[in-house]
C-alpha cells in the first residue's frame, strides 16, 4: 500500500513539475534556514560546555550599589582568594585571572604576538582544557613556565618536541615550556594562545604583589571549582557578605558576591540591579524564533499549494473512496507525500546548509559545523524531517481526505470556502511575518545609522594606535623623535588607552558644590601625554591644554564635558576636586566630549591626567599626504628598531570605531538575510497559488475576453485579492514589529524614535514584490489566446 | 439483496431545495440485472449513489443483505464498498497518474490482499476484459472503450455482489458500447447482481428488468425476461 502512495507521490513529482519545484525550493529554503538557525543556536549554546565537569566551575561576580543603581563586574580584590580557599567549605579549587592580554613570544628568530592569560596554579583544574602534555595539577607550578596551545607550540618549534623548551616573553623573561593543551575550541569563552602562571605576573609586577592585601583595588577574575555534590546554592550564602564584612571602606556601597555557572558565561553576560538580565540569550531565543517562523512559513506554501491542487486530486480521492478507501487511509497517504516532499526538501536543504556554512560562519563570526558524524543529530534531523511533514502535510491530508465522494465525481468540485478562508489566512500569516522581518530590519538598520552619524568628538581619519610593550614605553621619546621626522606622522601621543577604550574607572570622592548626601562619582580617567588631544583632535572649549612640559602640569586634570554636567560645575576651571580619594587637582581646562567607550550610551564622564608612568597605547595620525599602504612598512621598522620582541601591529581609529559596532552589524545582517529568505518563499508560495487561481478561471477569463477584456482588468481580477491580503498584512505586521523592536531599542540610551515612515516604506516593499510576483501570472493569462482558453474546455 | 423503502433525498442550496428522491422504494434480487431509465435529472445517479453507499438518504429505509445500513458510519460503509460494490462510471474516473494494471489492483490493496494473489487476480480479470497488452499504459493513452473495460475489470477485482454503473455506455460509441455491455451481461450471468442508469433503450434490453423513474420516483416497471 505504502508503496503505492510512493509510487503516485512520485509520479505526480514529476507530472507536475513547476509545482513541485516551487514546492520543494520552498520547502527547502525554509528548511535550511531553519537549520542553519538550530545550528547556530546550539553553537551559542554549547559555550564552555566542552570542558569537563562544566558543571562545577564558577565565576565570581561582585555587585556595588552607588546613588540606587547597582553595577556588577567580575573585577574582584586579591585578599578574597585566600579567604575562598581556607574559609569556605565545598570550594576545591580557587584561580586568579587577569583580563587576557596580547604578549610577544619569541624563540630564537621566531617571534609572534598572540592573546594569552596570567592564570593561578589551579586553573585547568578548574576549567578543564584538556592537556596533551603535562600534567594539570603542576603545569604552572613554576613562575617560569608557559603552556601553549597546540597550534603556538608548532608556530613556535615547528616539529621540534616543544616540551622543556625557552620561550622569550616581551623580550624580558626566560619561561620554559611545561605542557601543550589542546587548540582552544571556538565556542569557549575564554580565547587564548597560551597559559602564564599568575605568580609570574606577581614576580614581575610589582603593583601586583602591592594589591595581595588590598580590599580596594579590583584587578582581577576569580574562577571557583566546587567539590563534587556541592552547588551554587550552598556556595552562595557562604560568600555573599564577604566584603562587607572584611572591608568597612566598602560598606556603604553594599558590596555583594555572587557566582555565575560557567554554562551561563557566554548567554547570560548582562547583569541589571545585580541579577543575571539576559545578554546574548536575547539574540539566540529571538533568532530562534525567526528561524520558526521561516519553516512555518515554508510549510504554510505547501499547505497552500496542495489544498489548491485539490481540486485536481479532488477525482482521485472521488474514486478512492467509491472502491472503499478509508478516511485513514487517504490521509496516511497525503501524509506520506508530503513525506516524501518533505525528504526531498530536506535532502536539498542540508545540502544548501552546507554549501553556505562557510559564508556564514563569517558573516556571523562563528565556527558552527555540520555535526554529521553524532548519531544525535540524525537522531533530531529525522524527528525534525518527521515533524516538518506533519506540520506541512497535515492540513492538506485533513481537507483533501474529507472531499464528499459523489460531489467530486460528479466533476464540478465547487469551490469550498471554507478552504479559501483558510489559505487566505495563511497568506496573511505569511506575509505578516514577513513584513515584520522587514520592518525590523529596516529599523534596525536605521538605529545603527543613526549612531554612526553621531559625532564622535575626536577625529578618526589617518588616526593609528598600537600598544606598547616595555621597550616602546623606554624608548618612547626616541621612537617618538622618528616618527615625527620621517614625515610620515603629523601627530604622537601615549595615553593608558586607544582612542576606542578606556581602562581605567576611578572615582572623584570631592568637588566644590558637592551635596554632602551624595556619593562620589564614578569616572573614566585616561592618563594622556601632553600631545594627546592634538593627536586626538579633541576640542578644548575651556580652559587650557596640557602644557608641554608635563611636569609642570603634574597636579592639574582635564575634565570632559559629561563630567562637568555630572558635578554640576557652573565655573570649573581652576576649581580644585579630590580624585582617588586622596589627590587633590585642579581643573585647568575642560574638552568636548568624545565617544571612547560605546556609541549606543551617553559620553561617560572622564577625567584626562597627565602620564608620568608606562602606558598600554602610542597614538599617531599620519600625515594628510601620505598612503597608508605606503607608510605602513616604513613604520614597521620604526617600531622594530624600538621594539624588536613584537611583530609591528597597528588599528585604524575609524575600524576600531567600527567594531564598535559588530553585534549590532550581525544582528541587522541576520536580519536582512532572514526577512529577506521569509519574503523570498512567500513570493514562491504566492507565485504557485497565482499560477493555480489563474489556471482555474482559464476559462471565465477567456470568455472575459472575448467579450472586450483589456489586460488590464484582467490583471486587476487576478492580483485584486492577493494585493488585500498583502495590504492587510502591513497592518497586522506593524504592532508585531513593534513588540519586538520596542524591547530591543529600549535598551540603547542613544536611539531613534521609530517613524511611521518606516512601516509605509516596508509595506511599499512587500506590495511591491507582490505585485511583481503575481503579475508575472496575471500577465501570462490576460495575453494568451482566448481560443486556446475555450477550447480546452 | 438490495431493498430500499421509501426512500427520499433532498439538496438544499442557497436558495431553492430540490427533491431528487421522493418516496423510492425498489427491489433487487440477487443475480438480478436492473436497468433504471427517465429523463435528465429525475434522479436516476442519486438513486445509484445511494444504493452505493456513496451518499447518504434524508429518509427512508435501505436494507442490503437483509441489513439496515442506513444508519452505518463512513468507516463502515467504505468496508462494505470494497467488500460488497463494484462502481462503474459514465466517464470511467481512472486515476491518471496510476498505469492500467495499477488501477485495477487498487482495490486490492485497500483490501490487504498479498502480492502473489493480487497479480494473478488483476491478471486474470485484465485478461478477461482484453486489456492485458495494455497492462502499463496510462489511461488517458487509452480510447473511452477501453478506458470503460478497465473501469468495469476495476469493478470486479474485489469480486463484489453487486455492480453499479451510471450510463456506462454513455460516453462510447455503438461498437465500444456494446462491448461493455457484452461484459456486463457474462458478469451477470457468472452471478453478479447489477443495477444499470442508462439512457438507451437499447442498452437497457440487455437487463431482466426496467425501472422509469421521473421527478425522484418510479412510475413504471417492465420485466423483459
Ligand atoms: N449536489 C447537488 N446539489 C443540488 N442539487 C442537486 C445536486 N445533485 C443533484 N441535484 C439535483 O437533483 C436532481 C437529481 O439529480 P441526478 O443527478 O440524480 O439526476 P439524473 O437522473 O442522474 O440526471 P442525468 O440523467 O442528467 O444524469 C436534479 O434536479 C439535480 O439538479
Ligand atoms: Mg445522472
Amino acid at each position: 500500500m505504502f508503496r503505492n502512495y510512493i509510487k503516485i507521490a512520485l509520479r505526480g513529482l514529476v507530472k507536475h513539475r513547476a509545482y513541485s519545484f516551487i514546492n520543494i525550493l520552498g520547502l527547502a529554503t525554509g528548511m535550511a534556514v531553519t537549520l542553519l538557525i538550530g545550528l547556530w543556536v546550539y553553537h551559542e549554546a554549547s559555550y564552555d560546555r566542552f570542558l569537563p565537569d562544566y558543571e562545577q566551575v564558577y565565576q565570581i561576580k561582585r555587585h556595588y550599589t552607588i546613588e540606587g543603581e547597582t553595577h556588577t563586574i567580575e573585577a574582584i580584590a586579591l585578599p578574597l582568594v585566600e579567604i575562598m580557599e581556607n574559609d569556605i567549605p565545598g570550594i576545591a579549587h580557587v584561580a586568579l585571572s587577569d583580563w587576557g592580554n596580547a604578549h610577544s613570544l619569541m624563540v630564537g628568530e621566531t617571534k609572534l604576538s598572540s592573546q594569552g592569560y596570567f592564570v593561578g596554579e589551579d586553573f585547568l583544574q578548574i576549567l578543564k582544557y584538556p592537556l596533551l602534555r603535562g600534567e594539570p595539577a603542576t603545569v604552572l607550578n613554576d613562575p617560569n613556565s608557559i603552556v601553549l596551545t597546540e597550534q603556538t607550540a608548532t608556530a613556535l618549534f615547528g616539529d621540534a618536541d616543544p616540551m622543556g623548551q625557552a620561550v622569550k616573553l616581551d623580550n624580558s623573561q626566560e619561561l620554559t615550556v611545561s605542557g601543550i593543551l589542546r587548540d582552544v575550541p571556538g565556542n569557549s569563552t575564554m580565547q587564548f594562545s597560551y597559559l602564564l602562571p599568575f605568580s609570574l605576573l606577581e614576580n614581575i609586577s610589582p603593583y601586583v604583589r602591592e594589591a595581595r592585601n588590598e580590599w580596594l583595588v579590583n584587578s582581577f577574575m576569580l574562577y571557583l571549582g566546587l567539590a563534587p555534590g556541592v552547588d551554587q546554592e550552598q556556595i552562595t550564602p557562604l560568600i555573599e557578605n564577604i566584603l562587607a564584612e572584611k572591608s568597612p571602606d566598602l560598606k556603604p556601597y553594599d558590596p555583594r558576591l555572587s557566582l555565575q555557572p560557567a554554562a551561563d558565561w557566554h548567554l547570560y553576560g548582562r547583569y541589571e540591579n545585580g541579577r543575571p538580565a539576559g545578554g546574548y540569550i536575547e539574540y539566540v531565543r529571538l533568532f530562534g524564533i525567526i528561524g520558526l517562523l521561516v519553516l512555518i512559513i515554508a510549510c504554510i506554501n505547501f499547505m497552500n499549494l496542495a489544498t489548491a491542487r485539490s481540486e485536481k486530486r479532488a477525482k482521485e480521492v472521488g474514486v478512492r473512496k467509491a472502491i472503499g478507501s478509508k478516511r485513514k487511509h487517504l490521509i496516511v497517504q497525503f501524509l506520506s507525500e508530503s513525506l516524501l516532499l518533505t525528504t526531498v526538501s530536506f535532502a536539498l536543504g542540508i545540502l544548501l546548509v552546507y554549501l553556505v556554512l562557510e559564508p556564514f560562519n563569517q558573516l556571523v563570526g562563528s565556527e558552527i559545523r555540520i555535526p554529521f558524524d553524532q548519531p544525535l543529530f540524525w537522531l533530531l534531523m529525522v524527528a525534525y524531517l518527521l515533524l516538518t511533514a506533519l506540520l506541512a502535510g497535515s492540513r492538506p491530508a485533513f481537507y483533501l481526505s474529507s472531499f464528499n465522494a459523489v460531489r467530486v465525481l460528479k466533476g464540478g468540485m465547487q469551490k469550498q470556502r471554507s478552504a479559501v478562508w483558510g489559505r487566505k489566512a495563511l497568506v496573511l500569516i505569511q506575509f505578516s511575518c514577513s513584513i515584520a522581518l522587514i520592518i525590523s530590519t529596516l529599523i534596525i538598520y536605521q538605529q545603527i545609522r543613526h549612531v554612526q552619524d553621531r559625532p564622535t568628538g575626536y577625529l578618526r581619519d589617518r588616526l593609528m594606535m598600537s600598544e606598547m610593550s616595555e621597550d616602546l614605553n623606554r624608548n618612547y621619546e626616541a621612537i617618538k623623535a622618528d616618527l615625527l621626522g620621517s614625515g610620515l606622522v603629523e601627530q604622537v601621543a601615549k595615553a593608558s588607552g586607544s582612542a576606542s577604550e578606556i581602562n581605567f574607572f576611578t572615582i572623584i570622592s570631592n568637588w566644590p558644590g558637592r551635596n554632602p548626601d551624595r556619593a562620589h562619582l564614578e569616572i573614566g580617567a585616561v592618563r594622556a601625554s601632553e600631545t594627546y588631544f592634538k593627536t586626538m583632535g579633541m576640542e578644548i572649549i575651556a580652559g587650557r591644554d596640557f602644557k608641554s612640559n608635563l611636569e609642570a602640569d603634574s597636579h592639574s586634570v582635564i575634565l570632559n564635558e559629561a563630567a562637568i554636567r555630572q558635578l554640576q560645575l557652573d565655573d570649573p576651571i581652576g576649581q580644585t576636586i579630590n580624585w582617588n580619594r586622596n589627590q587633590n587637582v585642579t581643573i585647568v581646562g575642560v574638552v568636548k566630549d568624545a565617544i571612547l567607550l560605546s556609541p549606543f550610551t551617553p559620553v561617560h564622564p572622564t577625567l584626562f591626567a597627565p602620564s608620568f608612568n608606562h602606558e598600554s597605547s602610542i597614538l599617531y595620525r599620519l600625515s594628510p599626504n601620505v598612503s597608508p599602504r605606503e607608510a605602513i612598512p616604513q613604520l614597521a621598522e620604526i617600531f622594530d628598531r624600538y621594539n624588536p620582541a613584537f611583530p609591528y601591529e597597528y588599528q585604524f581609529a575609524d575600524e576600531a570605531y567600527a567594531r564598535k559596532f559588530q553585534l549590532e552589524l550581525l544582528v541587522g545582517k541576520l536580519a536582512g538575510l532572514f526577512a529577506g529568505l521569509a519574503i523570498f518563499v512567500s513570493c514562491l508560495g504566492l507565485f504557485g497559488l497565482a499560477a493555480f487561481m489563474a489556471e482555474q478561471r482559464r476559462k471565465e477569463i477567456g470568455i472575459r475576453k472575448v467579450l472586450g477584456a483589456t489586460l488590464m482588468q484582467i490583471w486587476l481580477l487576478l492580483s485584486r485579492e492577493f494585493l488585500l491580503l498583502v495590504l492587510i498584512s502591513c497592518v497586522l505586521a506593524t504592532p508585531l514589529a513593534l513588540y519586538f523592536l520596542q524591547d530591543w531599542l529600549l535598551q540603547y540610551d542613544y536611539r531613534i524614535s521609530i517613524s511611521p515612515l518606516t512601516f509605509v516604506l516596508a509595506g511599499l516593499l512587500a506590495l511591491i514584490i507582490t505585485v511583481i510576483t503575481i503579475s508575472f501570472q496575471a500577465i501570462r493569462a490576460g495575453t494568451a489566446r482566448p481560443v486556446d482558453s475555450l477550447r480546452s474546455e | 439483496m438490495i431493498s430500499i423503502h421509501n426512500i427520499a433525498k433532498r439538496y438544499r442550496t442557497d436558495e431553492v431545495e430540490t427533491t431528487a428522491l421522493n418516496g423510492l422504494s425498489l427491489e433487487v434480487k440477487p443475480g438480478e440485472f436492473v436497468a433504471i431509465m427517465g429523463p435528465s435529472g429525475c434522479g436516476k445517479s442519486t438513486l445509484l449513489n445511494i444504493l452505493g453507499l456513496l451518499d447518504e438518504a434524508d429518509g427512508g429505509q435501505f436494507l442490503l443483505d437483509g441489513i439496515d445500513v442506513s444508519r452505518y458510519n463512513e468507516n463502515r460503509r467504505a468496508e462494505l464498498r470494497m467488500e460488497k460494490i463494484g462502481f462503474v462510471f459514465q466517464n470511467f474516473n481512472l486515476i491518471d497518474e496510476l498505469t492500467v494494471y495499477e488501477n485495477v489492483e487498487l482495490p486490492l490493496l485497500y483490501n490487504g490482499i498479498k502480492a502473489g494473489e493480487r497479480k494473478k487476480r488483476v491478471e486474470y480479470v485484465l485478461d478477461k476484459v482484453q486489456i492485458m497488452h495494455r497492462r502499463n499504459h496510462y489511461p488517458t493513452q487509452l480510447s473511452g472503450g477501453q478506458q470503460q473495460r478497465v473501469a468495469v475489470a476495476r469493478a470486479v477485482i474485489n469480486q463484489p455482489a453487486i455492480i453499479l454503473a451510471d450510463e456506462p455506455t454513455g460516453n462510447l460509441d455503438s461498437q465500444n458500447g456494446n462491448e461493455v455491455m457484452q461484459l456486463l451481461t457474462e458478469l451477470n450471468e457468472s452471478g453478479t447482481t447489477i443495477v444499470m442508469v442508462t439512457h438507451s433503450e437499447h442498452d437497457a434490453r440487455f437487463s431482466h428488468r426496467i425501472v422509469r423513474m421521473l421527478d425522484g420516483q418510479t412510475v413504471a416497471e417492465s420485466v423483459l425476461v
